[in-house]
């Protein structure tokens, strides 16, 4: 799972790359992108002392180790930051008019370790705040696997 | 104190220029820099032969020190850099060359252009068109300007904020810009108008934040000897710093309890004789306002939280301004918010024109020292403390 591997496919690589374009996505990102396309959330943990990180680096800050792995989250954890969105770049599905929210989720992994997305559509509007309980859930936006969140089921 | 600040009141800032700041367009990054260039050069007492130094910056678009030089006719020069926009960077980087003896007269020079992400009339500039920026094209992003959102409604839930302080910070700016012949916007703002502002970035709306701009500032640094010798009273550098902490991609900060800013403030009152009960003058970046709200709490003025309170406290009702202790006016140029994103560099030149007596029609009698803190949470927080030589 090392972003680094001298076997990685190259063909495979440009696919990815063309894919994830928009999100910044880098050799030492691209195995949390691979994740994406198998509906799953993946981030970087230290395989010696447990430690995650994200966005993932090839390094361990905690311990030095090189031994990093992507690890599959549990998706819940709470909203930490929020803002509503009136203007920003195109993107299919979303609608300024009418504010998109984003919202950076801090996971119950790990203090302050966040993942950063929108909120699913029947999101309830009262609930949209700091500190709400959240899980992941997957939509698609141009036919590539996207995790959002909705209101954790209680 | 001394041995931690070997640098502390020997280097001075002596030469002032600027374009000033439009929304027009239609000028090139290196004709603006040229421009603001040999102001500051004339504005020093010196000539091009004179500069062996020059500190570009890596801004967009912005021509690199070899092309400055070439552009000014410069004889020969032995520091040449670019460093990472954003003010104190600049002048740090110069400041150390001069007290190095890396070069004896360096020139900084700092140029700002919209780019077409940024601004239609940039879009439809076919000599601009083709730039780029480093901005995701994703919505779902907490970082760069984004995240000054993200992290201001932190803010408001942690301390049952409400959006008043924000609101003083936007319209302290624009009552002082109305003085500044620089500034791209100069009108005054109203409460009303800013609480009916068009939401840009829920909870910041199209006054909490700069504005695209064109054009340049240029400085001219020396040691603090050979600035006696010149036209201008000397603004010396008593402390001067930039900061971070480790953990700062944006979205994944520990908290608002401990940022680049907190940083700055250590090393700065490790390193400076003067500090908040001294200054005369204030200038914290309000390219967002809520980087406004925590530098004046990070500064020490009031406890983390409490900008809501100290700002309804020290403001000036008749004036619109903030005036700590009725003493202490705040962004007198007008800020980032009138002048635009010029990144700091309009805070810094103001701090100078104030205690060198140059400020005009905005000049605040006998002012001696000023702080001056670019920069947000994330990767650029910094500061300086400047001085007069008497």
């Amino acid at each position: 799972m090392n972003g680094n591997s001298e076997e990685t496919d190259e063909e495979t690589d440009d696919v990815l790359i063309a894919r994830f374009a928009g999100n910044g996505i880098t050799r030492d990102s691209a195995d949390h992108f691979r994740g994406r396309l198998d509906r799953r959330l993946l981030m970087a943990r230290c395989a010696d002392c447990g430690r995650w990180q994200h966005p993932p680096r090839p390094m361990c800050p905690a311990c030095w180790s090189w031994n990093m792995t992507m690890d599959e989250v549990s998706g819940r954890g709470t909203i930490h930051l929020l803002m509503v969105l009136h203007q920003g770049p195109p993107a299919t599905g979303v609608d300024y008019s009418t504010g998109h929210p984003v919202v950076t989720v801090e996971l119950e992994e790990q203090r302050a370790l966040r993942f950063t997305s929108t909120v699913s559509d029947d999101f309830p509007a009262e609930d949209l705040a700091i500190g709400t309980a959240v899980e992941v859930e997957w939509i698609e936006r141009d036919g590539t696997p996207m995790p959002v969140f909705r209101k954790a089921a209680s | 104190m001394t041995d931690r600040n070997p640098m502390k009141d020997q280097v001075a800032i002596v030469g002032l220029g600027s374009t000033g700041f439009s929304r027009e367009g239609g000028a090139s990054s290196l004709s603006m820099a040229l421009a603001a260039a040999t102001e500051a050069i004339t504005d020093a007492g010196l000539t091009a032969a004179d500069i062996d130094g020059i500190v570009a910056t890596n801004e967009p678009g912005a021509s690199g020190p070899e092309a400055i030089a070439a552009g000014l006719g410069i004889t020969e020069a032995t520091h040449h850099t670019k460093p990472t926009p954003v003010a104190v960077f600049s002048l740090l980087d110069a400041a150390r060359a001069v007290f190095t003896g890396a070069a004896d007269h360096v020139l900084v020079v700092t140029p700002v252009v919209m780019g077409p992400w940024n601004s239609r009339r940039a879009a439809a500039d076919p000599w601009r068109r083709g730039a780029r920026s480093g901005i995701l094209p994703v919505p779902e992003d907490a970082t760069m300007a984004a995240a000054y959102a993200a992290w201001a409604s932190r803010y408001i839930h942690e301390f049952g904020a409400t959006k008043d302080p924000f609101a003083r910070v936007a319209i302290n700016s624009r009552t002082n810009a109305a003085a500044n012949p620089l500034a791209a916007v100069d009108t005054p703002l109203s409460f009303g108008a800013y609480e009916a502002a068009r939401m840009i970035r829920e909870p910041l709306n199209i006054y909490d934040m700069d504005l695209p701009v064109d054009g340049a500032d240029a400085f001219v640094l020396t040691s603090a000897e050979r600035a006696r010798s010149l036209p201008h009273t000397p603004v010396l550098i008593h402390a001067a710093t930039s900061g971070i902490v480790g953990k700062n991609d944006e979205d994944q900060l520990d908290g608002l309890h401990r940022t680049g800013q907190h940083v700055v403030v250590d090393q700065l009152r490790r390193t400076s004789d003067i500090w908040i009960d001294d200054i005369d003058l204030f200038y914290p970046y309000e390219g967002f306002t809520i980087i406004t709200l925590t530098w004046f709490e990070n500064c020490g003025f009031c406890p983390p939280g409490e900008a809501e309170r100290f700002l309804r406290e020290h403001w000036n009702d008749d004036a619109q301004r903030i005036e700590i202790h009725g003493r202490i006016p705040v962004n007198t140029h007008g800020g980032s918010l009138s002048e635009g994103a010029t990144r700091g560099t309009g805070h810094l030149r103001e701090a100078v024109h104030q205690l060198r007596g140059t400020a005009g029609a905005r000049q605040v009698d006998g002012a001696r020292a000023a702080l001056v803190t670019p920069g947000g949470f994330f990767f650029n927080p910094q500061g300086a403390v400047l001085r007069t030589a008497t």
